[in-house]
This record gives structure tokens, C-alpha cells and sequence, in this order.
């Protein structure tokens, strides 16, 4: 018996604050299709909103807002896979200015960690690649 | 996505009433809501968050600079919020131990008056 296919579901959008309730609104219709829980999802939504927000607030810093987030979902089995990969320039301090407010530096971070089951942040050429793992049940 | 804020200051305790989605987008609003109460000279205020379905980071951080603002002129920031799910961003991050929070306006408004007379 051979192993069922992966599904890909992919999301081009621009690093732009207003399109950060798209990406949410997107992952709520993939993860529904899983056999998450009604909380897991929310948590779903919520992680890659913040992973999501985190790019935009970069995009920010290094006037990167022209780029693209490429929000790619992979389901397999259980797990749901979310990469968000942005090309807003590299994540160091010494770059421009945050808009954010300083209370909540750390903030998106810290949730994404406890929302998900594994989380992985990859600097990849002109940004970063941030990949969560989901499990069912 | 709908965003609605109001701000009610005809009463005691001057109001910020959201509806919607708070997150990156629309958290600027929410901050310069509570910024134009702190320079009207408000020491507490109520942010309703009954209609809010969803509360991200930026949100908690502009609650969170408020808090501190007003703090620092020993007031304070009263949330209302019966909704669980909003309710678990702050309990997740331990938010919950440094914020009031009520299930509504008259809880809110019955702990005060305890309060003042004990």
C-alpha cells in the first residue's frame, strides 16, 4: 500500500498589514479540513497570524513592504505543516526602527510556541522561513 | 473584516468599546483611542472586548503599554471580557495575572463598589 499523497495548499500576498486577516482566514479553511479540534484550529489561526505579523513588522523595518508572504501549507496524515516565508529582509536589531509597541516585542513569538508543536525559524536568502507543525488529537 | 471602535467617556469610567478582528491592522486604532484618553487626563478606562473575536499580539500590546501608562499615574485598564477564546490569548501568555478581567460590564462595575466601600 502506498502512502497518501501530501496536499499543498499555497497563499502568495503582499507582507502588507491588511492582508495578514487573508492569511487567517485561508489557514481556517485548510486546518478545518483536518480532524483538529475546534481550539486547535483556533491556535492554528492564531500562529500563523502572528508569523505572519512578524514579516510584516520586518517588511516594516527594512522598507521591504513590496514584497510578498508565501504561506504554504502542507497536509499528511495528521500533521499540518505551515511555512510562512517572507523576503522582508534580515531579522537583526540594528535595522530601522520598530513600529511595534516595545511591550509586545517577544510577544508573537512566545504564542507561536505555545500554539504549535514545533517551530523552526530559517533564515533563507532576502528573509526567513518560519515552519509550525500541527498534530491532530 | 470589520473593525468598529467607539469610545464612550459620558460616564464614570471613560470606555473603549471594539468590535472585530484586533491585530496588526487595526491595533493602531485601539492605540490612538487610549493615547487620547491619557491626554484627556484619564487615569482608568475600560477596553470592552465582549465583541472581539480575535486578539493577537499587537493588541495585547497595546493593552499591555496602556496599562503601563496609566499605571504610572496609579490608574488602571479594566478589560471586559467573556469570551473564552480571547480570553485564552491571555491566560496562555500569564497576561491574565497582571490585567482585571471581567465577564462583563456589571461585574466590573460591582467589584469597584466593593471595593470602595470596603
Amino acid at each position: 500500500m502506498t502512502a497518501a499523497k501530501a496536499h499543498i495548499v499555497e497563499l502568495r500576498m503582499p507582507c502588507q498589514p491588511e492582508y495578514v486577516g487573508v492569511a487567517r482566514l485561508a489557514i481556517l479553511g485548510v486546518a478545518s479540513r483536518m480532524r483538529f479540534s475546534y481550539d486547535e484550529v483556533e491556535d492554528i489561526r492564531l500562529a500563523v497570524g502572528e508569523a505572519c505579523t512578524n514579516s510584516v513588522e520586518w517588511a516594516r523595518r527594512n522598507a521591504r513592504q513590496d514584497s510578498d508572504i508565501l504561506i504554504r501549507s502542507t497536509m499528511e496524515g495528521d500533521a499540518l505543516t505551515i511555512e510562512v516565508e517572507d523576503q522582508a529582509g534580515p531579522r537583526t536589531e540594528a535595522t530601522g526602527q520598530s513600529s511595534r509597541d516595545p511591550e509586545s516585542e517577544g510577544l508573537g513569538a512566545l504564542l507561536i510556541t505555545l500554539l504549535v508543536d514545533e517551530v523552526r525559524v530559517i533564515p533563507r536568502e532576502g528573509g526567513t522561513c518560519v515552519q509550525m507543525v500541527k498534530r491532530a488529537g | 473584516m470589520n473593525f468598529k471602535i467607539n469610545t464612550r467617556t459620558d460616564d464614570d469610567l471613560p470606555a473603549i468599546e471594539l468590535e472585530g478582528e484586533v491585530d496588526v491592522y487595526t491595533a493602531p486604532q485601539l492605540k490612538q483611542q487610549m493615547l487620547a484618553l491619557l491626554d484627556g487626563g484619564a487615569t482608568e478606562i475600560m477596553v470592552d472586548l465582549t465583541k472581539v473575536d480575535y486578539l493577537d499580539s499587537t493588541g495585547l500590546g497595546v493593552l499591555i503599554g496602556g496599562l503601563k501608562r496609566m499605571r504610572e499615574r496609579e490608574g488602571n485598564v479594566v478589560l471586559i471580557c467573556p469570551n473564552q477564546r480571547v480570553r485564552r490569548v491571555f491566560e496562555i501568555t500569564g497576561l491574565d495575572k497582571i490585567f482585571d478581567i471581567f465577564n462583563s460590564e456589571a461585574e466590573a462595575h460591582a467589584q469597584a463598589a466593593g471595593k470602595e466601600s470596603g
